[in-house]
């Protein structure tokens, strides 16, 4: 899988770049419209992360091109610019995602993979996690092949677990996963913490392992204890 | 008032003083002819008389007169005085009728006995002349007055229309529209300055506007930017197994700092937008059903707290709001309700065509209601908050005409947004 990042910020190409070479990924990185432009133009991608604002173009403008070169190549915005128009018109012209700065890097990771997933395979997937398998499609959830249900919640929770698996989470990067950016961290906390105990009864109950670890201080961790 | 009717009603009052006090001194004048004419008149008669008594020695009333014009009266000596005009009305012998006389009054002797000669001549003829000319001229002048008020009139309001026609291009121009302000030439110096001067200024005004927005969106930019690699490095950081617990909350309060600066940009640059009137797709929005859905959207969040949510039905209230300000003002307002609820509280929505109100119990304030809308205005304990979300609440309503007002009554709090007057919202 390879994913161009192109972000003028060094530092924060730099963060993807490591966060989602962690995950797998073949991650190159751009730091100017032109670089990107040149990019896209020579390589194929499977996804590109596109911040609007470059010191030399316009972020929409590379997308447009890049549209014209390779259809298939999800595209992803990472913008300061909070505004719907900006989000609406980045749909328009063939984005599949918008993510307004500051976002958590999980967030981001988890996005990209949907968003690989619905590209490569029409969402005819599977997520597999030891005995845990995730149906996207369909929504459904199986411990060693049997079906547990799982409230909508909880079923986005484990998708962004498993979606990150083995990394650590932060508490409020679930909450804002879960609820969105407005939701007021006080109250979303401890639903996080009761969602999260949900889905670790209900996963227990049908024989899976305990995969679920809380971090002092941090959040939860999704992986092999 | 209109510039032109204000200048017509100052000139139109002005003209009646002026013709007022010139009919006064007409009438004055006239008046002053007519005596000095009728006086030298009687003069000549009292010298007549005089050289008819010296050469007769005696004087008898003739029949000559129809009136009794000359009256001759013997007097004491003593009694005479200097001679002096007087007027006086005598009654008409044949119709019973006050007619004004002017009359000279002198003494003379006849025969060695002082007689009091009275001479008079009537003034009715010349008070019918005074009656004409007044009337006559009272009718020309108003005539007059009336024509030039009329032509006046006319003539500013043609001379006035570049005015009016720049003041109705002023009054379309939109600051946030690119087309720069066109005002038509004028052949007239003052009005092709004015012009000239406002359209300089708009454009002005238009640039300056341009370099605000545009501050404003690389403030943001510049600021979530860096915000967005402290977030990354801390994500990153975390990742880390060996780190302490001091180390870790450290890392967890700079997570904290940065994602409530972040909030809090966000919050500033909303703000300043919408007083920057940069929302302009203003559409029709039924904010109860909205409100409604915005509640559902917060199912859990209620349910975790136990809150209650009660409709009352009533008709929906209807606004024209940009959707996005409308989803911030439902927003800000359902989170508020919800942050200072209690625990097994309630919420209530109730709705009618010109007002919404959002009812939350709740402990009394701590602070002053009269700064509840204020920014940075926030109740003790309530650290995770800014005190902007109110605030925001409250620039969109000022910035489309909604009244907003807060009511608090037994531990419940309830906010009321509504239209000021029928139509300032639909407008």
């Amino acid at each position: 899988m390879k994913v161009l990042v192109v972000e003028d910020e060094q530092g924060l190409a730099e963060s993807i770049t490591d966060y989602m070479s962690k995950e797998g990924y073949v991650c190159e990185t751009a730091s100017t419209f032109r670089e990107a432009d040149e990019r896209i133009y020579l390589y194929n991608y499977d996804c590109i992360i596109v911040d609007l604002t470059l010191p030399d173009g316009d972020g929409f403008q590379l997308i447009q091109s890049l549209k014209q070169f390779s259809a298939t190549t999800g595209i992803i915005i990472i913008s300061a610019r909070n505004a719907l128009e900006d989000k609406l018109k980045g749909l328009e012209i063939g984005s599949d995602d918008y993510l307004t700065k500051p976002f958590h890097l999980s967030e981001l990771n988890a996005r990209v993979k949907s968003l690989l997933r619905r590209r490569q395979f029409g969402g005819h997937t599977e997520i597999r996690f030891q005995e845990i398998t995730v149906v996207p499609q369909s929504r459904n959830v199986y411990v060693s092949g049997q079906h547990t249900t799982l409230s909508r919640k909880e079923y986005d929770l484990l998708l962004y677990f498993l979606s990150n698996a083995d990394v650590a989470l932060t508490k409020v990067s679930i909450a804002e996963h879960l609820w969105g950016d407005n939701i007021d961290s006080a109250d979303s906390l401890d639903m996080v913490y009761s969602h999260i105990k949900n889905l670790r009864r209900k996963l227990l109950e049908k024989g899976s392992g305990d995969y679920i670890r809380s971090i002092y201080g941090i959040g939860y961790k999704f992986g092999l204890p | 008032m209109k510039l032109l009717s204000q200048t017509n009603r100052i000139y139109l009052a002005f003209s009646l003083v002026i013709y007022l006090l010139t009919a006064v001194a007409f009438y004055q004048i006239i008046r002053f002819l007519i005596y000095d004419e009728v006086e030298s008149r009687l003069n000549v008669e009292k010298r007549d008389f005089e050289a008819y008594v010296r050469s007769h020695n005696a004087w008898s009333s003739s029949p000559y007169f129809v009136e009794n014009k000359i009256e001759v009266m013997p007097v004491p000596a003593q009694t005479a005085r200097p001679e002096a005009f007087t007027d006086t009305l005598i009654r008409n012998r044949y119709d019973d009728e006050l007619i004004p006389f002017r009359q000279l009054t002198f003494y003379a002797p006849i025969r060695g006995v002082m007689h009091r000669v009275e001479i008079r001549k009537s003034l009715i003829q010349t008070y019918r002349l005074i009656e004409v000319i007044t009337i006559t001229m009272v009718l020309f002048l108003g005539l007059l007055l009336l024509g030039t008020f009329w032509f006046q009139s006319r003539l500013s309001g043609r001379l006035w229309l570049p005015f009016y026609d720049t003041l109705s291009r002023l009054k379309r121009f939109d600051l946030r529209s690119s087309t720069p302000l066109y005002l038509q030439p004028s052949a007239i110096t003052e009005f092709s300055e004015l012009n000239e001067v406002m359209q300089k200024m708009a454009g002005k005004m238009q640039q300056d506007y341009r370099s605000l927005k545009e501050f404003t969106e690389n403030a943001s930019h510049e600021m979530q930017t860096p915000l967005a690699l402290i977030n990354a490095r801390v994500e990153q950081l975390i990742q880390s197994e060996q780190l302490t617990k001091t180390q870790t909350n450290w890392i967890e309060s700079i997570y904290q700092a940065s994602r409530r600066m972040s909030r809090l940009n966000q919050g500033l640059l909303l703000l300043a937008k919408i007083e920057n009137g940069q929302f302009d797709d203003v559409q029709h929005v039924d904010l109860t059903a909205e409100l409604i859905q915005r509640l559902a959207d917060m199912e859990e969040v209620l349910l975790h707290k136990q809150i209650v949510v009660k409709i009352i039905p009533g008709d929906a209230f209807k606004v024209r709001l940009p959707p996005s300000l409308a989803d911030s003002l439902l927003t800000n307002l359902v989170s508020n309700a919800i942050r200072h609820n209690r625990q097994k509280g309630y919420i209530q929505v109730r709705s009618s065509g010109n007002q919404l109100s959002l009812s939350n119990t709740g402990p009394a304030l701590t602070s002053d209601p009269a700064t509840l809308f204020d920014r940075f205005k926030k109740e003790a304990g309530s650290h995770d908050s800014f005190g902007l979300g109110l605030a925001i609440v409250k620039q969109i309503c000022d910035t489309y005409h909604l009244g907003l007002s807060y009511h608090y009554l037994q531990e419940v709090h309830t906010i009321y947004v509504g239209l000021l007057s029928p139509d300032t919202n639909m407008r």
